[in-house]
């Protein structure tokens, strides 16, 4: 599970090599007219049609038609899809967990040595993404099944840069100065955090990145594998204590906007709107990269909001962790359009246009860095050169009843109100099931 | 004769008192689906007769606008269309104190430079230095907004959202869906009647047993039949033909035994007759019994209509979630979630829905209300 040096180096030297590396040029394939592709996923507006224009693309090239449906119960969906075995072509993964259970389920198909190769080629550090993406089939061998499109970072706090000066307060350099400033804004009759975990069937999700951010910042990396493993039951006094932090945050009614009571009802894509409100209901947000994405219309970064690091403890002698994630896109069967599609988005050009639109950062060593949206984007590269360490997404890499289950309705549970100790029972309870 | 008087007047009181309860959502929906969405978004649908107070955000122009004039550097704009009927009361500089001046009072920025605001939104940004920032600061203002009714969020919903083409889908679904099994059941109806065969009554048995099993435990294995056969076909599980079977499917039992009822109660002395003049059971069901029984066929026509149109879970399973098969309880749910802060797209695109069975009630309610009597009472 050591993806530290290797993952941080993926995206690292992708984002140093992308400001010299050319444009990749246009994408040219086979001809597939008559020939279809349906992707399905959990990206909806404005992702979703981000997503269909790449799909135009590969449209325009091969005269193949591509659809892209999206759905906000997507972990439910896709499972009912493939059980029943009429998933559709392309299916993007939010979390690798989940890649592997449908894999072991046999829905997936071997994207083999080809495709392999090209990740190996392309993606900075492939072979850890190879690692990633690699799970085992429902006879238990190990199969090369899906490649990352889009990663992100998520140790980010967003704010407005007005805000900040308008009350006078600092970007704070560490975590003391970070609970520090909270109380500080609360006191002066702000609100410091916006926090939303409602995402559909996947509500609770938010708050597992909270905790994976906090774990990283309270305990070694090595305890955080052990916990991802499970080889640290869930509810291990180290996990508490990192749920209780989070806690301080969330479960405060002067912490956060709407009390603590709209933390689990708020959702997530309207969570960060509190920043740019008149007068502003939160000062801070604490979302990965594509966050964005959902910021309101004509918001410019750097301008109308920015990020800071989430920061580590100075007192702490843990460096300044990193946290981030990816969505895998696999195929459901091994027809030449669908196979194609794959071979597609490791071209650059699909990488290059959605980077354009922003909320996109990728390994792809191919592309041409100047098509980032803004310099806001280019800025998460000093977040990945900063880090000391970088992990991958715990409850992505946990199996899928905990990563996309348990341990989201217990995160929710959590905000309502029932205590650590319960809600980490409860996980950990639903873990030993599934051994 | 006076007591019953007034008790009538305490039922039809009572019945306005429900009327008006369960009629208030569908009304404020209506009426926030027509209003404009910046409203919208901070003012119960209640007042939207009244002029709501608005707080804004705008930014004001960057250096590229500035002209120079005498000893300043001048930045003017405007901060929202002059003829929008908006009124500026207060205005701010800084985000903690969004109110500090009235209209027409000059505010000064801790860098010196001087702002003023007049009533319809327009500024003058003045500084003795010259404004070097791409982007201008941020304006605080305090608006009073007339009520504003508007047919955008319509055309946005319909055309921009998707809504139009789900509703179309929709009506794609539901129709073939209400229709097929309306064709089959009575035929079979027909025969679990008139037509004496073995086994006859063990048939109609096992269909009224069907009706228990529920619906949602066969989601999957019927999927996986339909793998399967389209596997056989080449053509994709997850189709049209494929949703107006289950709906189909899943309807049989129940219209069935509805338009069996019905078709009972018709008199069977009108039956023996035809045979005894020669007509042919294809004969006395084309020519007796649909014409007879057309007020039956209308009000299961109606109900299942309105189960396939407001259906979630079976489009949800049978189709694909894409623009050309999604249903409109999908895209809604969908918009839920994605557009979840626009409440605009949401009151609309629930309104759009809510036409086509509305319109059916209206038009149909006698049929509706003989439909929940369907079999009841012996004719």
């Amino acid at each position: 599970m050591n993806y530290i040096s290797k993952i941080l180096l993926a995206t690292l030297t992708s984002i140093m090599l992308s400001f010299t590396a050319l444009a990749g040029g246009h994408y040219t394939g086979p001809d597939l007219s008559g020939q279809k592709v349906v992707m399905f996923g959990p990206w909806l507006s404005p992702e979703q049609e981000t997503m269909r224009e790449v799909g135009a693309i590969f449209e325009k090239a091969t005269g193949a038609t591509f659809e892209y449906g999206g759905s906000d119960s997507f972990e439910q969906q896709v499972m009912i899809d493939l059980k029943a075995g009429s998933a559709a072509d392309l299916v993007v993964f939010p979390q690798p967990g989940l890649a592997a259970n449908a894999a072991a389920m046999g829905g997936l198909v071997p994207l083999g040595n080809e495709i392999k190769q090209m990740v190996l080629d392309n993606y900075a550090a492939g072979q850890s993404w190879v690692d990633l993406s690699t799970y085992a089939d429902e006879n238990g061998n190990d199969q090369f099944n899906a490649i990352f499109f889009r990663t992100n970072v998520k140790s980010l706090v967003w704010y407005s840069p007005d805000n900040f000066e308008d009350n006078g307060y600092e970007i704070p350099g560490s975590m003391e100065e970070l609970i520090a400033l909270t109380r500080q804004m609360a006191s002066d009759g702000n609100t410091p955090w916006c926090i939303g975990l409602g995402s559909g069937a996947a509500t609770g999700w938010p708050a597992t990145d909270w905790m994976e951010d906090i774990m990283l910042r309270t305990h070694s990396p090595q305890v955080y594998d052990m916990w991802v493993s499970n080889e640290m039951p869930f509810n291990d006094p180290r996990v508490l204590e990192a749920m209780d932090f989070f806690g301080t945050f969330a479960l405060n009614d002067q912490f956060v906007n709407g009390g603590s009571k709209a933390v689990a009802t708020t959702d997530f894509r309207d969570a960060p709107n509190g920043l740019f409100t008149s007068p502003a209901e939160c000062m801070m947000h604490r979302q990965a990269s594509f966050i964005p994405a959902f910021f309101p219309e004509g918001s410019e970064a750097g301008v109308d909001y920015d990020f800071f690091y989430f920061p580590a403890y100075a007192s702490k002698d843990l460096g300044t962790p990193v946290l981030g994630a990816g969505t895998l896109v696999a195929a459901t069967n091994d027809n030449q359009a669908t196979i194609e599609f794959i071979k597609f988005l490791m071209h650059p050009e699909p990488h290059e246009y959605w980077m354009a639109k922003g909320g996109f950062l990728t390994p792809h060593k191919g592309v041409d860095g100047s098509k980032y949206a803004s310099d806001t984007f280019r800025k998460l590269g000093e977040v990945l050169t900063g880090a000391t360490t970088f992990r991958f997404d715990a409850s992505d890499l946990m199996p899928g009843a905990i990563g996309a289950g348990s341990f989201w309705t217990g995160m929710v549970d959590y905000t309502n109100g029932k205590s650590a100790k319960d809600v980490a029972d409860a996980i950990q309870d639903s873990w030993d099931a599934i051994k | 004769m006076k007591k019953k008087n007034l008790s009538s007047i305490f039922s039809q009181l009572l019945l306005l008192f429900f009327v008006i309860i369960w009629i208030i959502p569908t009304f404020g929906l209506f009426i926030s689906s027509l209003r404009d969405k910046d409203l919208l978004a901070i003012s119960g649908w209640w007042t939207a007769l009244t002029t709501t107070k608005v707080n804004e955000i705008h930014r004001m122009s960057g250096m590229e606008d500035q002209i120079k004039v005498d000893d300043y550097f001048i930045i003017k704009g405007k901060l929202f269309e002059t003829n929008s009927g908006k009124k500026i009361q207060n205005f701010g500089i800084t985000s903690k104190r969004i109110d500090e001046y009235v209209v027409g009072e000059i505010a000064i920025f801790k860098d010196k430079s001087e702002v003023t605001v007049d009533e319809v939104g327009n500024y003058i940004w003045k500084s003795k230095t010259e404004f070097t920032k791409k982007k201008g600061k941020r304006l605080f203002i305090s608006v009073l907004s007339p009520p504003a009714f508007t047919f955008d969020n319509y055309r946005e919903v319909l055309f921009k959202e998707g809504i139009g083409r789900a509703f179309i889908n929709t009506a794609a679904v539901a129709l073939p869906s209400t229709i097929i099994p309306l064709i089959i059941c009575s035929f079979f109806a027909y025969a679990l009647t008139w037509m004496k065969f073995f086994g006859r009554d063990t048939l109609l048995a096992i269909i009224i047993a069907s009706l228990v099993v529920p619906l949602q435990m066969s989601l999957i294995p019927i999927l996986t039949i339909y793998n399967d056969f389209g596997a056989l076909f080449g053509v994709a599980a997850k189709s049209y033909p494929g949703v107006w079977m289950a709906h189909t499917g899943f309807g049989l039992a129940s219209t069935t035994f509805l338009l069996r009822n019905f078709i009972k109660s018709l008199p069977s002395e009108m039956m023996e007759a035809a045979k005894v003049d020669g007509a042919s059971h294809y004969d006395i069901f084309l020519k007796i019994i649909i014409p007879l029984s057309i007020p039956a066929f209308a009000s299961i026509f109606i109900l299942q209509f309105l189960w396939c149109w407001n259906d979630l879970l079976v489009g949800l399973v049978f189709l694909d979630q894409v623009p050309s098969e999604i249903i409109l309880t999908a895209k809604l749910k969908e918009l839920l979630g994605s557009r979840g802060e626009n409440w605009e797209i949401l009151t609309t695109g629930a309104f759009v829905s809510m036409t086509v069975p509305l319109f059916i009630f209206f038009a149909l309610q006698k049929y509706f209300i003989r439909g929940l009597l369907a079999g009841s009472v012996k004719g």
